[in-house]
Formats: structure tokens, sequence, C-alpha cells
């Protein structure tokens, strides 16, 4: 026998396993919004959300992608929110270049052409706007991300069960279901490239093609699978009624605290001054003054409110 | 003692189905039994579970008649839901079972169904977590867990809820032996402390004929033996030794008179302990005639040379992997859950791409080749046969695969009719795959990927669920193909069946090629991966695996 390896097989890979082990048994290492309290960290993220909608001025909105980002960073998220950087990238990339090319309003022309049946003016207040509307857009999906990544599906079902416990298993479900859907359809590309199934060669139409007969396997297979664990959620007694809910044990701590009663503030702050006026900048026929909302009172407090769960993370972690 | 559940002539049919998956079924389950269900594929050992559970007929429909009865409830008229505090089941597929996504949250769903008040559900979870050594993955989220793991939380969160009768299908099928061995420690802890009544249905007797107090034997939806242990396998040696362990067949062999002989003998041996007691005063009487390896001088049908395989650079699963298959030989490929056989293996025929160093496939660099184009000469039968059927009849999907591997005229026809006898598919020509049992389904899939008549077979993990007639014509089939020319490698947990089928085995474990040699030599003396016959023998006749290595001296013959 050729003994390939001379060290002890279990020892160094015990050492390995352990580390993993502990790693597991903390479940991911959280940090930030991922380790607060669920309620709180949805309440901070439907407040970033809003903000994302309510403001207007650019310099406002690169703030608040400032903190969005930040927050993505202390939870731990940055990497794993690449997917939904680029979707925001694009679309966001996509709007500010488009709504300038269309948009006629603005007094400072910058370039203007005249073709037969449309004529294309590039204004200042037209760039500006087609930039803001990119940065409330990225800042909406930057918020849909931070609510992905921390909110674990189980936390999501914990708290839509306050209100209807039916429709958050539907989405706790949904949403497992989404990385066991694509591992399974990668598993059966695999089976039929094995026997010989080129899926991989030709022109983008003839690959979706090759694929096509795959989807009835896959079909088959969903429903199979999801047949088992409704089976295995009546088998659990699922269903029988009278249910009750469990929370696991976690303490409040001053984080979770301080993030709800930020999030509130944040959202009075937000909503006050939308009803104040304090957040309508205008674009046409002049841009006004981007430097002057960044002294509004309105928006003082509500960045401030948005930025004290992070001043708290910071501070912990010193 | 009154019975904790009964069935009274039960026979089911399931929607569309021809014959009764249960057949005029009778049964008494009495508290603190521990019953194991044996009985090949599509016998009704999962029906007889659902059966007990009422998710027959509730959840799968069809046509019911009969009686079951758990404590003082009927199953025609309690849900399964309802009697969910009473049974817990256990499934075959760890992964089909989970609803929420953290261990702890998992274990808790069946008490919050059951309406516990949150305090209690604390506790309990707490409970479950410590009997099965689950405390340190409380919050781990499901998708983190080895396949044991995650079984284990499946018996956690079944006997977090204290039902009176647990129900285990098949609970071990997708497990290595250390996962394997921990699983069914537990489940012996549970009956030993708690007193719990346990019905278990299982393919692989020689894990848990130990555990049983009381034995049924399953066949065509009857129930044709059910007996205690001795009595079964006084039963099984008339003419069903495969249902035996490996150290009874053996002992069994000393006694040439079969059943009448052991009856008249006393006792078999049905676990390693209780033959080591009686081997004792025969030890001399054995005699091992092991095969010497057999030298390595087939062509080189594959060649990896300091190859690296993992998902992202810096982060090997494998490394310094230097390997050589030739043709005629048997490899089995082993390794604890999560070593990553299945990783390697994917790059034998160019599923994935090494890290580092080169695969060739006879003489030519495999990242020359699609995965397609490899495919006429390595053939890799994955995990799960249902990912390979998108055809409507097994006929259809065999000259699929011929067609793709660019198969024309008279040679498809050849290999289609070689294929088709060759795994015996015959009678399922017109026949869906889906609709077919787990073994024939394995077949038909292995038909899918071998009929352009590869030199070299991969099989990842075949025998999973597989009973042990199905797993003795599999060996047989691998020891033609090997004999005919082939290079057969299958990745297996299964020791046993690597012993009957391998002539040479790789053990892969903490990140590189941890043995590669002669399956005696490999397999001699490991605690978890080794035979139960070695586990007897090691000391008296190292380097025995199987009891067809072992004769008995002629005087006792």
């Amino acid at each position: 026998m050729t003994v390939v390896a001379e060290q002890p097989a279990a020892a160094p890979g015990r050492v390995r396993a352990t580390g993993a082990a502990t790693r597991r048994a903390r479940g991911p290492r959280r940090h930030g919004l991922a380790r607060t309290r669920p309620v709180a960290s949805l309440a901070y993220v439907i407040a970033l959300a809003l903000a994302g909608f309510v403001l207007n001025d650019p310099l406002q909105l690169i703030a608040l992608l400032a903190v969005l980002f930040v927050a993505l960073g202390f939870a731990g998220k940055l990497r794993a929110s690449l997917p939904y950087l680029r979707v925001a990238l694009y679309v966001a990339g996509f709007l500010a270049i488009l709504n300038p090319l269309f948009s006629q309003g603005g007094l400072d022309v910058l370039w203007q052409v005249h073709l037969p049946l449309l004529q294309i003016r590039v204004t200042i207040q037209g760039i500006a706007f087609g930039v803001s509307t990119a940065l409330r857009l990225s800042a909406v999906l930057i918020a849909f991300a931070l609510y992905n990544l921390v909110l674990d599906p189980d936390d999501q079902l914990g708290i839509m069960s306050r209100f209807s416990f039916r429709s958050g298993l539907v989405v706790s479900l949904a949403t497992r279901l989404v990385p066991v859907l694509s591992r399974d359809a990668e598993s059966i590309a695999d089976a039929q490239r094995s026997r010989g199934v080129e899926l991989d060669r030709g022109r983008r139409r003839d690959r979706a093609a090759a694929r096509i007969p795959l989807l009835s396997a896959l079909l088959t297979q969903s429903l199979e699978r999801a047949m088992d664990i409704a089976a295995s959620m009546e088998a659990r007694g699922y269903g029988r009624g009278g249910r009750t809910r469990w929370q696991p044990e976690r303490r409040w701590r001053f984080a979770d605290g301080a993030t709800a009663a930020a999030a509130g503030l944040a959202v009075a702050a937000l909503i006050g001054g939308l009803v104040a006026g304090a957040f309508h900048y205008r674009f046409y026929p002049l841009l006004d003054d981007p430097w002057a909302p960044l002294a509004d009172p309105w928006w003082l407090l509500a960045l401030a409110a948005l930025a004290t769960p992070l001043c708290v993370e910071a501070r912990w972690r010193r | 003692m009154a019975a904790i559940a009964t069935l009274a002539h039960v026979t089911y049919t399931y929607p569309g189905a021809s014959k009764p998956a249960l057949d005029d079924v009778s049964l008494a389950i009495d508290p603190a039994e521990v019953i194991l269900v044996l009985g090949g594929s599509g016998s009704g050992k999962s029906t007889l579970l659902r059966a007990i559970n009422g998710l027959v007929p509730h959840f799968h429909g069809g046509t019911f008649a009969g009686r079951v009865t758990v404590d003082e409830f009927d199953t025609r008229t309690a849900r399964p839901a309802e009697l969910a505090a009473r049974v817990g089941l256990v499934f075959q597929d760890p992964e089909s079972q989970a609803v929420m996504t953290t261990v702890e949250r998992e274990i808790a769903f069946g008490l919050e169904n059951r309406g516990i008040a949150s305090p209690a559900i604390a506790r309990l979870v707490e409970e479950a977590l410590i009997s099965l050594g689950l405390s340190g993955l409380r919050r781990a989220p499901l998708s983190t867990l080895s396949g044991g793991e995650l079984q284990k939380v499946a018996l956690a969160a079944v006997i977090a809820t204290q039902p009176h009768l647990l129900l285990l299908d098949e609970p071990t099928s997708q497990l290595d032996p250390v996962s394997s061995e921990e699983l069914l420690a537990a489940v012996r802890r549970l009956s030993e402390d708690t007193g719990a009544t346990i019905v278990l249905a299982e393919h692989r007797v020689e894990r848990c004929l130990h555990l049983a107090t009381r034995v049924l034997f399953m066949e065509g939806g009857a129930i044709v033996v059910d007996a205690d242990p001795q009595a079964f396998a006084r039963w099984a040696l008339a003419g069903h030794r495969e249902l035996l362990p490996p150290v009874a067949r053996l002992f069994a062999r000393r006694l040439n008179g079969g059943a009448k002989a052991a009856a008249e003998a006393g006792r078999l041996p049905l676990t390693v302990k209780d033959a080591r007691g009686m081997l004792d005063d025969v030890a001399g009487q054995l005699e091992s005639f092991a095969s010497p390896a057999p030298a390595r001088e087939g062509d080189v049908v594959l060649e990896a040379r300091k190859l690296a395989v993992g998902y992202a650079p810096g982060e090997a699963v494998l490394e310094h992997i230097d390997l050589r298959l030739r043709r005629g030989e048997r490899i089995a490929l082993m390794g604890e859950n999560g070593a990553g056989k299945s990783t390697l293996v994917r790059h034998f025929n160019g599923l994935a791409r090494p890290l580092a160093g080169d695969v060739r496939l006879l003489g030519r660099p495999l990242k020359e080749l699609s995965v397609a184009q490899a495919a006429r000469d390595c053939a890799l039968l994955g995990q799960n046969p249902n990912d390979y059927f998108i055809k409507d009849t097994v006929a259809e999907e065999v000259d699929y695969s011929l067609v793709q591997m660019g198969f024309a005229g008279r040679e498809r026809n050849e290999l289609c009719s070689r294929t088709i006898v060759d795994l015996d598919l015959m009678d399922l020509l017109m026949r869906n795959p889906r609709d077919l049992s787990g073994g024939e389904r394995t077949r038909v899939a292995l038909a899918a990927v071998t009929c352009g008549d590869p030199a070299l077979v991969i099989l990842d993990e075949p025998t999973r669920g597989m009973d042990p007639l199905h797993k003795a014509e599999l060996a047989a089939l691998l020891r033609r193909w090997a004999a005919n020319g082939r290079c057969v490698l299958v990745v297996t947990h299964d020791v046993e069946f690597a012993a009957r089928v391998a002539g040479r085995v790789l053990v892969v474990g903490d990140g590189s090629l941890l043995a590669d040699g002669p399956v005696h030599e490999v397999l001699n003396g490991s605690l978890f991966f080794s035979t139960q016959i070695n586990r007897l023998l090691r000391h008296s006749l190292p380097g025995v695996l199987t009891e067809d290595e072992v004769t008995w001296g002629t005087s006792l013959q």
C-alpha cells in the first residue's frame, strides 16, 4: 500500500474541523446590524429605504449611500452585496445616461442636436436630475440588499408571523427554495453534460434552446421536493391549529435599543421634513444650491439618527 | 401490555398505482419495542411508516382499507398533524424535511405547531440539543451542516416533541460510517434511557440488527416475517442470506444444514461483539484465502498530476493528487462526508476545472475537451439518478444519450442493444423512468451514461438507499465490466460494498490523498472504514475483509 500522507490522518483535519465547527456553532460570525435584534434591524432598514424615497438633493443622497455602505461593511456583508451593487450600477447607470438625452428641461445647455424626428438637448439640469434619480434608486436597492443579507429567512418569518404566519412561512420557504432550485438546475445540467449533451456551445440562443428540455426535470424535482417538505410539515403538526410562536431568547442590548430608537427618530424626521417641504430640491429650470439642504435641521436630525447605530457599533468595536 | 399502535388488515394503494403498496398488513407495536423493518426497494417499508403516522392516506390520497390506531386515535379520522404529538417520523433525506433555516428554530418548529408555551419550548429545544450533542450548533444555518448533522437535527426536532412512537425511515442511507454510527448511537440512547418505542426501516442490517428487539421483513407490501432477531436470522439462513450481517453469514457457513442446523446449534452472532465471544472456541479452525493484490498492468485510462481541486483559488479542497487509473481496475474512493470525493471525480470528466495540475483522459489533456466530448470515454453517474431523466421512456433515454454522444446507424443500434441487455432493461423499455423503483432508476441512469462503451466508469454513491439484493447485482455488474477491460471507480461510504467490489482503495481526507493501495491493506485495521469481518478477525486473520475470504476447517464442515 502506498501511504501517501505520512502524518496521522485525523490530527490536522480535526484541528481544521474544530475551527469550522466553532464558526458554525455561533452561526456565521455576526457584526453590526446582523447581530442586532431582527425587529430593530428591520426598523433601521425601513428608515434607510424611506430616506432613499424621500431625499432629492444629490449630496444628501451621496451621504445616505455612505451610511448604507458603512452599515453593509459593519455587518460584514460588503462582499455578499456585490451582486446587488452590480444590478444597482447597471440600472442607475442606464437612468443617469438616458435621462439627459430625453429630458428637455433646464436652461444651461451643454450640447444639442436636431434630428429629423428628434431634438436632443443635453442640459446640466437634466444630467443632475438623472444622477439624482440614479442615486435614489441605488439607495433603495442597497437598502433592499441590506434587508436580505442581514435578516435571515427565519428572522423575517419571526417578524411576519406576528401578522400572518402562513404568509411569512410562504416567504421563508420561497427564500429557501431559490438557492435549492439553482443547485438542482446545476446538478441536472451536469448530469446532461455527463451523457454527452452540449449545453455550452454555440450562440446564446442555441445554448438556451439546449437547456429547454432540462426544465421538465427541474420542474418535476421541484414538485417532488415541495411534496416532501409539505409531508414533513404535516407530520410535524403543522396545520393543527393553536400554534404558538417562539423567539430564541436574545437579551435586548443597548445597541438594539439604540438602533430601534434611532430608526424611529429617523422616520419621524424624514416624514416631518417631507411635510415641511424641507426635502424639495428643484432641478428645473435652474438647479437649487446643492449645499443648502445639507444645513437643513430636518435633514441633520435624520442623518444623525441614521448614523447613530453605526456610531454605537464603531464604539463597541473599539 | 396494551399496544401503542395497531394495524388491522391494512391494504393501501397509491393513486394511479396498479398494485397495493401495503397488502393486508396486521401488526401490533408494544411499548418500548425497537422494531427493525427490512425489505427490498418498493417492498412497502416507507409506506408502512407513513400509514402509522397518518400521512397514508391523508397526505398521499389513494385507496385505503383496514384500520390503524395509535393510542386511542384512529388514523382514518385523525390527521397526521393531530398525531404528531404521539408519532414522530424522521425521513430518509435530511434536506427535504427541513422547514426553517437555523438549527434551534428547526427543532422548535414542531413544538410551536403543538401550541406549547414559549418558555417550555426553550427548555425542550435545549434538551433536544444536548441529547444529540448539537448545543454547539444551535444557531448554525442548516445550509452549513453536513448530511450527518442535518439528520441529527431532524431527529432532535422529532424527539423534542417527545413522541410515544418514533419512526425512522432509512435515516442513515445518506451518511458516512462515522455519522451513521453517531446517529444510531443516539437512537440506542433514546431507546435505553427513555424506553421510547422505535420503528426503524433500514437496508444495512449490519448497522442496526443489534438495536432491534423485533424484526419485520416485508415483500410486495406484506409482512413476510415477524420475529425476534435470532428467529429472523434462522429464517434468513434458509434463503435470504444477503439479509444477514456478515458475521452471521460467516458462522452460518459453519452450519451446512442451514436453518435447521442453526436452530439445533443455538444462536447465530448478530454483532461483532457476539461473534467475538463465540470465536474464542473456534478461532483456530478458520483459514484465510484472501487473494493477493493484482498487479497494476492495464493501460492507463486516466492520469492526474499534481492535481489541486476546489472552488476558489487558495481554497483547495484536495491538493497534490497524483493518480493513475488503469483498465481492469476496480477502485473505491472513500473518505468522510465533505472530504472532497465528489469534487475530485468531477475533475475526471471535466465537469470541474482544476485549480492546479492537469488530468489526462486516454492520453488527451482533459482541458482540451468539453464534458460532452469526454462523455464517450468517461461515464460519471452522479448521486441522483433523477437528474438524468428528461424523456418519457427508458428506451428514449438510452437512445438520446447515444445520439448526443455522436453515434449513428448500425453502431448506435448495436450499442443500444448491448446496453439494454447488459443492464437488464428489456422489461422496462417502455416505462417512464420516473415511475421505476430506486434500484431500477439507478440502472437506467447508468445505461444513459455508459451506453457509449466508455473506458472509465465512475459511480458516485450508487448504493445509497439500495437493498442488499440490488447491491449484490451492482457489485457483480461492476466486476464484469472491469473484467471486460473497463476501469471502474466507485465513490462510496459503504465499506462492505467497497470490500466486495474493489481491488484498490483510495482514501481522501485532510485536504489530500491519505492512502492508495490494495483493498486488503487499506481497509485492514481501520476503526470505522473497515468491514465487520475485519473487525472480528483483524488479530487472528489480518487482512481478511469478507466472509467469502474465510473458510472453516474441514473437520467441521
